[in-house]
């Protein structure tokens, strides 16, 4: 009988071992989700960062305004459910010579796995063009640059306005 | 096929081997036979052939929409105590894990040794076994549906399902191959019809691991828990022992 019990045992062990919390179900916080575009204001002629005065974005399709990231870099949130995002950039912001250029980033989306707690979070890849200017004359914003075409994280800049 | 191959390979080597096992069992039983003869007493090797089904995985097949399975069992006594054992199983099985839907259906084989640690009283055949197993699947994964993960949702809710697009597809061709420890136990009811109850302790020695997705669950395994190593899974057999002899 001393069989039969040590066995008993063994199975009421390994039963309470796999019903017990997984820390595999737990996607942990320092893993990073969807990235966001990040740009770069570069001067036209010189290719150098040069923010204008005056200058911010405004995203079309929403009321939320954008959150200010630290350093000179902008970043811009894609739609998921949508191959583009539109926004509006604006150069002297209230004063009299005010421009406001509407851009629209072209994108599609490849998602990519993390692990099981996590599932996936979006990548995207820049079409080319990157960027349609929507407004015709004056235009201050004269084209973009691709800096790195796959949008997987957000350590780098992706894509160069210039202006 | 390279997995039918395998299995294939194994089998024929564990066959080989137990027929020269066979073979010294009978030359001993032979001159015990002779020897026991004149005292009148009888030395039986009770061979027997013992199939069944799993009757968890029938249950659950009737009562849920997310599992479609079935497991044929069958166990070979080759020693008083030692038995030769195989399940073989195939599965459907839809899940929800955090994020993501899946689909996984596939097929597993397990090919192993019982052991009876069970000392019965003249007349009675109950068991109480440790065993062990080696296993395999072929399987497939179907991406159905997920959420992303997105830190800071600023265009759509965080809940939007993507159901469609450059992941929600088809993941074929996966195997993967584990180690099975078993305890569990088998009472005799009738004369010939056993009810079992067995756990399983599943460690994965090699898995094909699909391409920007995983094997988060898999046939005859279950889920991958703790570092995507380890599984469990039980069954609740009802067999039917078919008792045979070698003739002498």
């Amino acid at each position: 009988m001393s069989t039969l019990k040590t066995t008993l045992c063994i199975a009421l062990i390994a039963l309470g071992f796999f019903t017990a919390c997984e820390k595999d179900d737990i996607c942990l916080a320092d893993i990073a989700g969807t990235p966001d575009l990040v740009i770069l204001l570069l001067d036209k002629d010189t290719g150098t960062r040069r923010t204008p005065s005056g200058f911010s974005i405004r995203p079309i399709g929403t009321e939320k305004e954008l959150s200010q990231r630290s350093g000179d870099s902008l970043g811009l949130p894609l739609r998921i459910t949508e191959a583009v995002t539109q926004f509006e950039f604006i150069l002297n912001q209230g004063s009299e010579n005010e421009n406001i250029d509407t851009l629209q980033i072209n994108y599609r989306r490849q998602d990519q796995f993390i692990n099981s707690a996590c599932g996936y979070r979006a990548n995207f890849v820049l079409d080319q063009p990157p960027v349609f200017i929507l407004n015709s004359g004056n235009n201050w914003i004269k084209g973009a640059l691709i800096l790195k075409d796959t949008i997987s994280d957000e350590t780098a800049a992706h894509l160069g306005i210039l202006h | 096929m390279k997995l039918l191959h395998i299995w294939v390979f194994c089998i024929s080597l564990l066959t080989g081997v137990l027929s020269v096992y066979g073979q010294e069992i009978a030359s001993v039983d032979s001159l015990q036979t002779q020897v026991l003869d004149s005292v009148q007493l009888k030395q039986k090797t009770p061979l027997s052939l013992r199939f069944g089904a799993d009757l968890y995985r029938i249950i659950r097949s009737r009562a849920s929409d997310d599992f479609q399975g079935f497991e044929a069992v069958a166990d070979l006594r080759i020693r008083e105590n030692l038995f030769l054992a195989a399940e073989v199983g195939n599965e459907e099985r839809t899940r929800q894990v955090e994020q993501v839907n899946f689909t996984t259906k596939g097929t597993y084989y397990k090919i192993g040794f019982d052991l009876n640690m069970y000392d019965n009283w003249e007349g009675m055949d109950n068991h109480v076994i440790l065993g062990i197993r080696l296993a395999s699947s072929s399987h497939s994964q179907f991406l159905n549906s997920y959420t992303l993960l997105d830190r800071t949702p600023f265009w759509q809710v965080p809940e939007t399902e993507i159901t469609t697009g450059f992941a929600n597809r088809d993941y074929p061709n996966l195997n993967a191959y584990w180690l099975e420890i078993i305890t569990g136990f088998k009472v005799q009811l009738l004369n010939n019809v056993y009810l079992g109850l067995s756990l399983r302790l599943n460690r994965l020695l090699r898995d094909t691991v699909p391409e920007n997705f995983d094997n988060i669950h898999i046939p005859g395994f279950n889920k991958k828990t703790e570092d995507n190593k380890f599984g469990a899974s039980f069954n609740y057999t009802l067999t039917y022992s078919l008792p045979f002899r070698f003739k002498k």
